[in-house]
């Protein structure tokens, strides 16, 4: 009678070192083990790193910076800041910028994906304007976004605003009208009302498809933040980048890009910790 | 208490060739107020679109369903109905599976609590009340979807298949249960099943259906010998043993027999 719990399991893999069972089990292994092998993985492109720059010097300092000179110009960038902020001060820019404007596409998306995946009148409305739209790539939009909103931050939440958009309507409508039928006509002979089937039946149901839109809506929103900032801005951490090309600084310039990708890695994070305590049912 | 009228039901799906397929033709039938009449035949004779027409969920291409006199449109609470699939609301534990026509009906926290503790009782499913669907075994969830159904106390009962993912034990609970629910409080059912013992068991009338093109083939009466030899005050075997009962089961089963032949 008694079905696993996978989430009891799951946090005794990760407590206990992982039994000689599971690793034969490849390659479902405990968390402590996977995490040993990414810390070894992450640990062998250091040393490869190193041995590139700086042990062997194949590559030249000019073209890609050794771990030394990394560390330098993180030092530099932590302490005296470079291109008019100190990297927390630079990051925190970007990030603000980021999150503006993915609140934003997905509080105007979502709902609009709803929409459009439960009324078939709004779909013929939109849609052709949609077909329109989507094939426009999102870096497409920075002109026209620097034209009206100049170089501050209202045109870098606009820019991001039309690339994170669309994910976020597609994907929600795709999931609305992926809701098992039958789930739907169960809600409605046992009484539901429409409103109650679009909060209990449809929204839960497209959920999946809903977060997977958002994801890649917070992926279009870091990309094209660091093109917009890239073509023209104040601060940022696209702006370091671009300060840094023109001062041909490699050093800076990786540091830049590391920063923005644990961010992006980091705020992913986020919405996948929102979506595994959103959607409990998912075994 | 309401009947369904079926009245000289057709149903024509669309083909891709832009032609049709009849799915169902020409079905007159009536199951009388508090009847329970079951539906048996050849897989894709058309039962379950002949359901799905009493539930309002799908439309006859000619005739009409009534239930209670008034014709059928749209779904509702009044004709609950248990599906082949289950459906089962996988985002939802088995208590608020169990309890969501009652929330739709805006009863009161109390009464749906009493209302889900009742029927975990009677599925004997004691303790798995915040599981979600997924984590049930087949049988375990078909019995959520029948008490789902059971606790808005519908005038009309539409069931497809109710007990077809149940192994034998659990499956004679449930009908003797199933038995034992409808005499004490008769509702007007629509029982599709493929198992013949089982549907001349628990019914009034055993309809029987024919394929290519779905259509009825024959009505068979069950009431007068059981009502006769008081078979709701048996245990289901010694009711299969039963001269009288064997006889019936034959008939049904010469039914369907007949309609296969060598090329199917
Ligand atoms: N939406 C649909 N579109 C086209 N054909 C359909 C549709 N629904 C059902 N059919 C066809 O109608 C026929 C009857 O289907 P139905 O599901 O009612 O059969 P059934 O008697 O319930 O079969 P089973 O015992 O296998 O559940 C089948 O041939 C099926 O392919
Ligand atoms: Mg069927």
């Amino acid at each position: 009678m008694s079905a696993p719990d996978l989430s009891v399991q799951r946090r005794a893999d990760a407590g206990a070192p992982a039994p000689p069972r599971a690793a034969r089990r490849l390659p479902r292994f405990g968390i402590g083990r996977r995490t040993l092998v990414g810390a070894l993985s992450l640990l062998g492109l250091l040393v490869l790193w190193w041995v590139l720059t700086t042990g062997t010097g194949l590559v030249a300092p000019y073209r890609f910076p050794s771990p030394a000179e990394f560390r330098g110009a993180l030092d530099q960038f932590v302490t005296d800041g470079y291109a008019g902020g100190t990297l927390w001060v630079q990051a925190w820019h970007s990030t603000r910028l980021v999150l503006m404007g993915f609140a934003v596409a997905v509080v105007t998306g979502v709902p609009l994906g709803l929409l459009m995946g439960v009324s078939p009148r709004a779909e013929a409305l939109l849609n052709p304007a949609f077909l329109l739209v989507r094939p426009i790539p999102p870096l497409a939009w920075i002109p026209l976004a620097i034209v009206w909103l100049g170089l501050g931050d209202a045109a870098k939440v606009l820019v991001i605003w039309f690339a994170a958009f669309v994910p976020s309507v597609i994907n929600t409508w795709t999931g609305v009208r992926g809701v098992d039928r039958t789930l739907i006509a169960a809600a409605r002979v046992h009484g539901a009302g429409s409103r109650r089937l679009l909060t209990e039946v449809i929204i839960p149901g497209a959920l999946p498809m809903i977060f997977t839109g958002l994801r890649l809506s917070l992926q279009a929103s870091w990309t094209t933040l660091v093109a917009a900032e890239l073509v023209g801005a104040f601060f940022g951490l696209g702006r370091v980048l671009d300060a840094a090309y023109r001062d041909i600084n490699p050093a800076m310039i990786t540091v830049a890009m590391v920063a923005v990708g644990i961010l992006g890695a980091a705020t992913t994070r986020l919405l996948g910790e929102a979506e595994r305590r959103l959607i409990p049912w998912r075994s | 208490m309401k009947d369904i009228r079926f009245e000289g039901i057709g149903k024509a799906f669309p083909t891709r060739g832009g032609g049709q397929f009849v799915a169902l033709d020409d079905v007159t039938l009536t199951v009388a107020e508090r009847e329970f009449v079951a539906v048996v035949g050849p897989s894709g004779s058309g039962k379950t679109t002949l359901m799905r027409m009493a539930a309002g969920l799908d439309h006859p291409t000619s005739g009409q369903v009534a239930v209670g006199g008034k014709r059928v449109t749209a779904p509702g609470p009044d004709r609950a109905v248990v599906f082949q699939q289950f459906a089962l609301f996988p985002w939802k534990t088995v208590r608020e599976n169990i309890a969501f026509g009652l929330r739709c009906q805006g009863a009161p926290r109390a009464k749906q609590d009493e209302v889900v503790a009742r029927y975990l009782r009677l599925m004997n499913m004691e303790g798995t009340e915040d599981r979600y669907p997924h984590q049930l075994s087949g049988g375990m969830q078909q019995r959520v979807a029948i008490a789902r159904s059971y606790a808005i106390e519908p005038d009309v009962l539409l069931m497809d298949e109710p007990f077809g993912a149940l192994d034998a034990q659990t499956r004679t609970v449930m009908q003797e249960e199933l038995v034992r629910l409808t005499r004490r409080e008769p509702r007007t059912t629509l029982f599709i099943t493929h198992a013949v013992e089982e549907a001349v068991y628990l019914s009034d009338r055993v309809v029987v259906l024919a394929r290519d093109p779905g259509r009825l083939r024959e009505i068979v009466d069950i009431r007068p010998t059981r009502i006769a030899e008081g078979w709701d005050e048996m245990a289901i075997d010694a009711v299969m043993d039963l001269p009288s009962f064997t006889h019936l089961r034959t008939h049904v089963w010469r039914l369907l027999r007949d309609q296969i032949r060598p090329d199917d």
